[in-house]
């Protein structure tokens, strides 16, 4: 839906419609009803704290470092026991 | 921004930035998810979140911006998981009191309207309305430009008005009300 551009100056409502000055009160006036039924709770965010892993940033920083260490022992012991494609290829006898 | 009497550093004055901010920031919040039990378990979850980033706090915006950027997007997240939206219009109206009538109803309806709009417009409307925060100040607490908060702002009072008009116009039963609801 393509609406015009609202200027911050309130606009007189229609019949029915409230003004811009009208709605901004109403709204903040409901808002400013709204109370939390147990208020701040501090110990409840240390409790949070507390009980929650450890950020998702670290998790995934130590998961992507595990993985490449695991790739790269992989390549080592591939490597050093000559596992797979890690061994030595025979060389085609054809080729001269 | 309203209710920031002293700027506290995060780092430092957490608890007490969490005294101040709790309150505002929880009703930025119900803002967008309207549901009071959601609302407060988000901005705890808020705070939690805050307080680990508490150390990268970069001083180019207020706390409290920086706070209800945080908490907005935990909200959105929220719904967007939950898928909320769609049903919320059906899941919030709940018949006044008659004894508190006239001061609920206008609330009330005010609350309906604000569901009628998507949560990034109920983000936009309540910081601009109840946060008092400039169209740039919201522009950085949404990450969007200034010019997409004020399509969104306009949008937004576009509906509500259409909707508040609508539900005004419903018949002489509740003119007495219709006092109230405009404040007047």
């Amino acid at each position: 839906m393509k609406v015009p551009y609202v200027d911050d100056k309130p606009t007189q409502g229609g019949f029915g419609t409230p003004s811009d000055d009208d709605l901004g009160r109403m709204i903040r006036n409901t808002v400013e009803s709204w109370r939390p039924r147990r208020g701040p709770d501090w110990s409840g965010v240390l409790i949070r704290i507390a009980n929650s892993g450890p950020p998702a940033w670290l998790l995934y920083t130590a998961a992507s470092a595990a993985l490449v260490v695991i790739l790269l022992a992989a390549f080592l012991v591939g490597s050093a026991l000559q596992i797979g494609a890690l061994g030595p290829q025979p060389v085609p006898s054809n080729l001269h | 921004m309203r209710e920031e009497a002293k700027e506290l550093d995060p780092a430092t004055e957490f608890r007490q930035l969490y005294d101040q901010q709790y309150l505002s920031v929880y009703r930025s919040i119900r803002g967008v998810v309207l549901e009071p039990a959601a609302a407060e378990d988000l901005t705890q979850e808020t705070f939690v979140r805050a307080y680990r980033a508490r150390h990268r706090y970069t001083p180019t915006a207020p706390p409290g911006a920086w706070l209800r950027r945080i908490g907005i997007n935990l909200a959105i997240s929220y719904l967007r998981r939950q898928k909320l939206a769609r049903v919320l219009p059906a899941r919030l109206y709940t018949p006044p009191d008659r004894r508190d009538y006239d001061r609920a109803e206008a609330r009330d309806v005010v609350t309906k309207a604000l569901a009628t709009l998507s949560p990034k417009l109920r983000a936009a409307i309540v910081l601009h309305y109840y946060d008092g925060l400039t169209r740039e100040e919201i522009a950085a607490v949404l990450g969007v430009p200034a010019g997409t908060v004020a399509s969104r702002i306009a949008k937004a009072v576009a509906i509500m008005r259409k909707s508040l008009g609508s539900d005004q116009d419903l018949g002489p039963e509740r003119s007495n009300s219709e006092g109230a609801l405009r404040g007047r």
